[in-house]
């Protein structure tokens, strides 16, 4: 009986395969073609028609990513002018965890009218194992793909001093880490809307008690302290009703840790997790985004 | 010894479902008034995280007629995880009145007990300002022959909002977590 036990025992440990890593994607790679507009799935946001972008300027198109020789076509999409690239402030706007482009698209747009319609171009990317990027969905994986899009940008002409990265969600991982950790351009200003602090956060919040994340998760994602390292200025907004990433833990752990250059704090009261910009009001929105991308 | 399987109550796409978690958990009578226990908690173990608690059962009153008693219980619960070897200690304290009925005797009981948070920082060194982990539990042990069954409500943690959390947690009023055990254990001597 107790070699039974202790065989168990040792089965269970050396088994040790559950982890929740894949939990925090929640891709959907069930659609055959990106619809922008005419998408009717959900959505994070509604906008208007006055949001809406020019055919002409809406560019959709694949870009390779390599993880260490994996090599994966990855979907992005650029708002505005590609022509203009070499002179422009582009935004690079990094989705949240769930499903695709599509959901994200209002936002995108929303984006693409900061200041005035199209005055500064935005370029969003769809990771890897997220809609038709292709691959699955890793966390190194998500900042290689975002370093793939500012390969790109960087090609086209953009310096590091009109880079703007915008995080949402989870896309505060790879928007953090590439600023902390520069790889092919060093953004100029970081912004992050309802960030994910790590998953040691999530695990205490959860659970009451200062348990690790590596209990549960193989995730490294460590924005807490990452942004410790960023001198660049930063924007951080926050749903004060968020009951996904809670903004006490989460967001005020990270606008606390940051030690750079200049910070400002939007706690938007009632917001949840996903409707941030609706409940400030569009035009409010706007104008924050504005204004922090143009302070000198 | 005992296989337990439950745990806290949580709402998963809509529908309430309690997280299930098991262990398998070891008695021993030291004498009269003391039982050792000791548990493996065998989901953790698919985690790779090695989890057991190691504690007294100190009979701290019984009445004449051993009806009626109240049971202390220092334990102490032990994490370990393979993957980066992160220790975690949490000494737990528990007081148990139980009553018995009945010839075989079945046994009802209620506690109040905490998990007793000893990290001083959370993650990112923010304060830690949750020192405790209380619950209180009612519970009923059918005793067989050789079979014992146990079923126990515990509500963990009812100091905390458990609004915006990850995990949507039941509990009365949106604070601590409402959840349902199960015990089945085969005594293997009397």
């Amino acid at each position: 009986m107790k070699r039974l036990i202790y065989i168990a025992i040792l089965g269970l440990t050396s088994m040790s395969c559950l982890r929740l890593d894949s939990f925090l994607y929640n891709s959907d790679t069930s659609i055959s073609e990106y619809l922008l507009d005419d998408f009717d799935g959900e959505t994070e946001i509604q906008v208007s028609d006055e949001y809406d972008i020019a055919d002409s300027l809406v560019h959709l198109f694949t870009l390779n990513s390599n993880l260490d020789g994996d090599i994966a076509s990855i979907y992005t999409i650029y708002v505005g002018d590609i022509g203009r690239i070499s002179s422009d402030t582009v935004i690079l706007y990094l989705h949240g965890n769930a499903d695709h482009l599509d959901r994200y698209w209002p936002r995108i747009k929303l984006l693409a009218n900061t200041g005035h319609k199209n005055r500064f171009g935005v370029f969003a990317v769809e990771y890897r194992g997220f809609g038709l990027s292709e691959g699955t969905p890793t966390e190194e994986g998500m900042y290689v793909d975002a370093d793939a899009a500012m390969k790109w940008l960087k090609e086209q002409g953009l310096t590091d001093d009109r880079l703007v990265v915008y995080g949402f969600s989870l896309g505060s991982a790879p928007a953090t880490e590439l600023t902390a950790n520069a790889r092919t351009l060093q953004p100029s200003k970081l912004m992050l809307e309802n960030p994910f602090a790590s998953d040691e956060v999530m695990v205490e919040d959860a659970s009451g008690l200062t348990l690790p994340g590596s209990y549960f998760s193989d995730l490294e994602i460590d924005n807490g302290d990452e942004i410790q390292k960023i001198e660049e200025p930063f924007f951080w907004m926050h749903g004060t009703s968020d009951a996904f990433l809670q903004i006490g833990t989460h967001g005020e752990t990270i606008f606390k840790n940051y030690n750079g250059s200049y910070k400002e704090a939007h706690r938007i009261e009632g917001a949840t997790h996903t409707n941030v910009p609706f409940v400030m009001g569009y035009e409010t929105y706007l104008d924050a985004v504005e204004k922090f991308i143009t302070r000198p | 010894m005992s296989a337990n399987f439950g745990g806290a109550g949580i709402k998963y796409s809509g529908a309430p479902i309690p997280l299930t978690l098991t262990s398998i958990n070891y008695q021993k009578g030291l004498d009269t008034n003391v039982t050792f226990t000791g548990s493996f908690h065998t989901t953790s173990a698919m985690f790779g995280v090695l989890q057991t608690d190691l504690g007294l059962g100190i009979q701290a009153y019984e009445s004449t007629a051993e009806k009626f008693g109240v049971t202390i219980s220092p334990m102490l619960n032990i994490l370990y995880d393979i993957h980066e070897n992160n220790l975690r200690l949490y000494p737990q304290l528990d007081a148990t009145c139980w009553w018995q009925y009945g010839e075989k005797p079945h046994l009802f009981y209620g506690s109040v007990g905490t998990w007793v948070e000893l990290q001083k920082a959370k993650a990112h060194l923010q304060i830690q300002d949750n020192e405790l982990l209380p619950f209180v539990t009612v519970g009923h042990q059918f005793i067989g022959e050789k079979w014992d069954v146990q079923l126990e409500l515990k509500y963990i943690g009812f100091q905390h909002d458990n609004r915006n959390v990850v995990v949507d947690f039941i509990g009365p009023s949106h604070y601590g977590s409402a959840g349902l055990f199960v015990g089945v254990g085969r005594r293997l001597s009397k």
